[in-house]
Formats: structure tokens, sequence, C-alpha cells
């Protein structure tokens, strides 16, 4: 067995937590991005009509159907010509990761709301709520809390899949982890580092909301 | 913006055949990691602690990190380290499949677990030994329930083979990239690419639905 | 006053009706749930609505506060006609209708308080102060005070419901729907919310009841209408309905519920409920 070194990471250290740090931003604005668009698809196929159902599980397959890595080129290369002005890696990265994970929101965020029992919506509108703030107030609160399990592991997806824009060379941690491994030769422990820092990242969200999960599960049982 | 689409059209061939190797990764990548989810739920529902950690570590493992970086881990730390020359298209093989196990082997485990307790019971009343009850009653059943899971992790490997092109695997993303840096067709290559992966994806995504409504468990 | 049993809607009551509905139909694809129902509800009644499961009941409720849309007929509500199909008119019939299920359908995710406050804050505008004040004297009113800040999940179905109703009456409504309010309660706890339905009922309050309860329809409802595979097949005051009633579908309904033509309920049973109705 060679020798580990691991004076590569240490010296390099900043460079690396700046990488860290970048994928977390990354991943939280990709999430947002995806949740918002999952909430506006989500509602709008669970209550609009037929035709809006339809066009929008168009958009949610075909999400289903291309992979990230795929949308995350387009996006970086192919769409600035389309609207004319060019993106930055971070912007494009965002976008992409968000649009492609919002397909899945969309999904997860749909399963809620029809989960909630129907009686829930007739007892909002009897008391005179539009069918909007009966939505908001009452139907999708519900629906998050059910869906919380659901919600952790599309986060624990965002994350790994955050490394893709490695791709688009978005400075986050793996491509930065390449960078310091070009440099110093020292591959093993470097990527070896990066996945620890991974699964880190990952495996206790994952636990974590399982335990939120059971103390909150009461308030969204109708 | 003006579009030339002949540079689609000239290298349908190229295109074609990096469909083809997506297809084939696939395959075979989901042919071995069926067996592999099989072992691996086996061994974490094991009596032996040793046997169950070491393989609900492996699980948790290439679970929580990404599929991208294991690719690269195994393609360029195996061979510095450990004097292992893997192919590049072992490399791709071989991450995809410890990578799909994983999953699959959370499927069995839910799957083998979610079938009633009664069954196994029932079983065992009518003098069946455990591994008997095991083979003839609860695998079955927890197959048919497995089947929309197991759709759905396709439909996701499908779309993970993307990812050794990074090795310089000739699949469809690696030909398609290689044609857009030679042709300068960036849009129109690019979109292809997406719209070849979408004619592929969409048709299983909607046969994966089905599959879900299809077998719905109705206890 | 206790509600009478003798009161005749067409002597005791000048003023239109409430609600009119006249020639209802209802249908869901083939099956058809309402086939011209016509019936007048007074202010200050007490109607019950009775008749096998499935005759056509809880459909009529949800149609009458604009939560189903009508295949024919109309409906009139504070002398208005109401549309069920435009947002607008139906939010307006809601807000003055009270709606009590028998699922409770209280929201989980909001403590007791916030249950009841969340319609007038949220529709009537009411500010949130005064919206609790109006929803702590009504938590006494059902005698839950203690459980202000408790979440539904905690609560008994009977306790369940009767905050159910407090969440009904805090937008003031001006006619009360009740859809087999205690049809999913535990017999121990139906006492308890029959007993809050009987004060709304000596006060006032107008009242639509879907029940199966035959000793509450008889001593509380003004006005009985028997129902049957989605048609009215009798209505009238309880003595013509429970005792002498002339229609043998009416008679059959009634004695498979046990119920012969007699009171089956002793003087002692009846005491309890007088005496807290005065305490009150």
């Amino acid at each position: 067995m060679p020798s580990i070194v691991i004076w590569p990471i240490i010296g390099s250290w900043q460079f690396l937590l700046q990488a860290v740090w970048t994928t977390m931003v990354l991943s939280l604005l990709s999430m947002t991005l995806g949740f918002a668009i999952g909430v506006v698809v989500g509602a709008l196929r669970t209550y609009s009509g037929r035709a809006i159902d339809l066009a929008l599980g168009f958009y949610v397959d075909s999400m289903r159907a291309i992979p990230l890595l795929v949308v995350l080129v387009w996006t970086f290369f192919a769409f600035p010509l389309v609207i004319g002005y060019s993106l930055n890696v971070m912007t494009a990265g965002v976008i992409g990761l968000g649009v492609h994970l919002g397909a899945y929101m969309a999904e997860t965020i749909r399963a809620g709301l029809t989960s909630v029992r129907r009686g829930q919506m007739w007892a909002a509108l009897a008391l005179g709520m539009s069918r909007v703030q009966a939505i908001r107030t009452i139907i999708l609160p519900q629906a998050l809390i059910r869906m919380l399990p659901a919600l952790g592991s599309l986060f624990v997806f965002a994350v790994k899949d955050s490394a893709i824009a490695s791709v688009i060379a978005v400075p986050e941690l793996l491509r930065q982890t390449q960078v310091v491994a070009g440099n110093t030769f020292r591959p093993f422990e470097l990527y070896t580092a990066a996945m620890l820092v991974y699964f880190l990242l990952c495996f206790p969200v994952a636990r974590g909301v399982d335990r939120i999960y059971r103390r909150l599960a009461h308030l969204g049982s109708s | 913006m003006n579009l030339d689409w002949s540079v689609v059209w000239d290298n349908l061939p190229r295109f074609w055949d990096g469909a083809l190797m997506t297809v084939w990764l696939s395959v075979v990548t989901m042919a071995l990691a069926i067996p592999g989810g099989l072992v691996l739920a086996f061994m974490r529902l094991s009596k032996v602690r040793v046997v169950a950690k070491s393989a609900t570590a492996f699980v948790e493992f290439f679970r929580a990190t990404p599929l991208i970086l294991q690719i690269y881990w195994i393609y360029y730390v195996l061979p510095a380290y450990f004097d292992v020359q893997l192919s590049q298209m072992t490399t791709a093989i071989v991450g995809l499949v410890c990578n799909i196990s994983s999953f699959n082997s959370e499927t069995f485990r839910a799957g083998i677990v979610s079938i009633r307790l009664g069954q196994w019971n029932a079983g065992r009343a009518i003098g069946m030994t455990d591994r008997q009850v095991m083979v003839r009653i609860v695998l079955p059943q927890a197959l048919m329930r497995v089947l929309p899971a197991f759709a759905t992790t396709w439909v996701s490997l499908f779309k993970d083979t993307s990812l050794v092109s990074i090795i310089s695997v000739a699949d469809l993303s690696y030909v398609s990239l290689k044609i857009r840096t030679e042709s300068f067709r960036i849009f129109e290559v690019l979109t292809a690419m997406a719209a070849i992966y979408w004619m592929m994806g969409y048709p299983q995504a909607k046969l994966v639905d089905w599959l879900h409504r299809r077998y719905r468990v109705a206890e | 006053m206790t509600a009478g049993q003798t009161k005749h809607r067409r002597v005791s009551h000048g003023s239109a009706p409430i609600l009119a509905l006249e020639h209802i139909v209802k249908r869901y694809g083939a099956l058809t749930a309402l086939e011209d129902v016509s019936l007048n509800v007074n202010r200050g009644e007490v109607v019950c609505l009775i008749g096998p499961s499935g005759s056509g009941k809880s459909t009529l409720l949800r149609c009458a506060n604009a939560l189903e849309t009508l295949d024919g007929g109309r409906i009139l509500f504070e002398g208005r006609e109401v549309h069920a199909g435009d947002p607008k008119s139906a939010r307006a019939v809601r807000q003055r209708m009270g709606m009590v299920f028998q699922n409770f359908e209280l929201f989980p995710h909001l403590t007791v308080l916030r249950n009841i406050t969340i319609g007038p804050t949220t529709v009537l505008r009411l500010d949130p102060a005064a919206a609790e004040q109006r929803a702590r004297t009504l938590l006494a009113k059902v005698d839950l005070s203690d459980k202000a800040t408790a979440y539904p999940a905690a609560l008994s179905g009977g306790q369940q419901q009767r905050v159910a109703i407090a969440r009904a009456l805090a937008m003031e409504p001006a006619l009360m729907l009740f859809d087999e309010p205690t049809s999913a309660l535990d017999p121990e706890t139906v006492g308890e919310v029959l007993t809050v339905m009987k004060a709304l009922a000596d006060e006032g309050t107008t009242m639509v009841v879907v029940t199966h309860e035959m000793d509450f329809a008889r001593r509380v409802g003004d006005w009985i209408v028997v129902f049957d595979k989605g048609r009215i097949i009798e209505e009238g005051p309880p003595k013509q309905i429970f005792e002498t009633t002339t229609v043998a579908r009416t008679r059959e309904f009634l004695s498979h519920l046990g119920w012969h033509g007699e009171s089956t309920l002793e003087a002692a049973d009846v005491a309890p409920l007088d005496k807290e109705d005065i305490a009150r």
C-alpha cells in the first residue's frame, strides 16, 4: 500500500473549503429554484384543467428523459445563443440544476397535495376561502409536512447532482478537487477526501429528515 | 441565429452508435446490478453482524456520494495506487454497477420487509423452512412490488450513463460533445443530443408510469 | 325556549325562507343523486334530513353551500340565487353559511385556536386580536377553553367536532349546516356534541341537520324531511313523521332504526340535558 499523504489536502485547504461552500450554495440555490418551480407546477397540475396538466406533464416527463449532464451543457452553451446573452457558469449551473430538479419536485408536491383528504378542501371552502387561499393556508402546509422525507431525499439528489456542474467548470468541490489533483499529483487523497465530504453532507440529511418527520407527522395527518 | 442542421444529418451514424452504446451500458449494468442488489440486500438482512454492517456501509456510501465522483475515483485512483489498470469501459461498468446495485438493494430490502409478517407465519405454519418461505412465498410477492421501483431505477440509470462520457467512453454524450467541438455548430448539435435522449427516454418514462399504475399494491 | 315540536313553519314565520331549494337535480355521471328536490328552510328553524345512506341528503347540503354545482333547478339563499359555478358568488354564500362535517375536518397543522380564527382573519379580514377574542368566547361556549393551544391530533372525536362547530360559528353565519355530525363518533362522545347542537337550536340558530340520531331529530327538530333514493318522500313536523306517518317507506326506514312509533327514552334520560340548558 503506497503512502497516503495528507499534505496536499492541508496545503490547499482554503481553496477546497471555498469549493465546499460553492457546492452548498449551488445545492441550496438549485433546491430553491426547483422548489419554486415544483410548487407552481405541482399545484397547477393538481388543481387546473386537463390541458394544463398535460402541458406541464410534458415538461416533467421531459426532465425525466434527459440527463442532467445534457441539460447543464445545453443551458451553458446553447441557451445563451437563444437569449442573446452569455451566462456565467454559476448562473447556468443553478438554472440547469433547478429546472431539472423542479420536475422531480413537482411530482413530489403533486403527490403530497393529492394525498391530503378532499374534506380538508371542502372545510376550507366552507369557511368562505377562495381556492387559492385554501391551497396556500390549508392544503400546501399539510402536504409539505407529509412530503418531508421525499423532500429530504431530493435535497440529497441536489447535492450529488451539483457535482455534475463540474463539467461546465462551476468551481464546486469536484471541479476544484480535479484542479488540485492535477497540480499535486495526489489523486487518491484528494478524491477520497472529496467523497468523504459529500458523504458527510448527504448522509446526515437523510437521517435528520427522518427524525424530524417522525416528530412532525401528526401535523400532517388529516 | 442561423441554423444549419446538416451537421446532425451528416453525423447520424455516429449519433446512432453513441445511442447504441448508451443502451448497451444500461442493459449490462442492470443485468449485473439486479443480482448485485439482491446479494447486497441479503447481506444487509444477514444475522452475521460483520456481513450486515459492511453491506450497509457499502450501500450507504454509494448512495450518498455522486456517481460522477465514484467514476473518477475508480478510474484515476485505482490504477495509481492499487496497480489495477481498468479499461475505460470496465471502469464505467464497475462504477455504474456498484452504484445501481446499492439502490437496488434498498428496493429489494424494502420489498422483502413490506411483505406482511402474516405471510411468513402462514408459510411456517404449513411446515416450510424459513428458506422455503423466502423463496416460494415472500420473494415472488416482493418481486411484484419492486417491479415499478426497478423501472424507475432503470430510467435513472439510462440518464446516468451519460456520465461515463467524462472518461471518454463513447456513449451518446461523448459522441455528441465530440461532434460539437469538431463542427462548432453548438446549438444544433447540443439540441440534437437532447432530442435523441428525449426520444429514447420519454417513452420509457411513460412506460414506468404505466407500470406503477398496473402494479399498484392492494393489500 | 325548548324547540316546540308542534311549531308549524307556515304559522310561525311570515318572512321568506332563508334557504329555498327549487326542483334540484344533481347527477354524478349515470347516477342521479338528487331528483326534483324542493325544500324551504325558515329563519330560526331546525330542519332535520333523515333517510337511508346514499339517499342524497349529504349531496343536498353540499349543493346548498355551493360546494357542488347543480344539473337542474336553483337555490335561493337570503333571497339571492346561488351560482356554484361562479367563484365569487359561491364564496359569498359560503361565508354566510357554516358547515360541520362528519369527519370533523379540523386543520391538523394548526392549533385549536388557530383553526377557529383562520376563517375570520383570512376571509373576513378581522384583526387578529378580535378574532382571538371571538374564538375564546366560542371555545368557552363548547366547553373546551383549556384546549386552545392543543393540536387536533390530541383531541378525542367529540372534542374535535365541538371545535369544528366553534370554527363554523366563528364566521357568524346566518345558517348552519350539519352533515351527519355524530356518525363518526364513539357512542360516549355523541352526547356532548348533541348537547352543543341543542343549545344552538335553543338560541334560535337556523340549522339544517343530516342525521341518524332520531331522538335528536324528534326532540330538537322543527321540521323533518325524509329522503329516499334522491327524492323527498315525506316532510312535516316531528310528531307527524315519528308518530303518525302514513307513508310506508318512512315507517319501514324508521323501524330499521329501532323506532317503533313511541319514545324509548326514560324520563331520567331527558332530565340531565334540561338542567344543563338551564345552567347556560
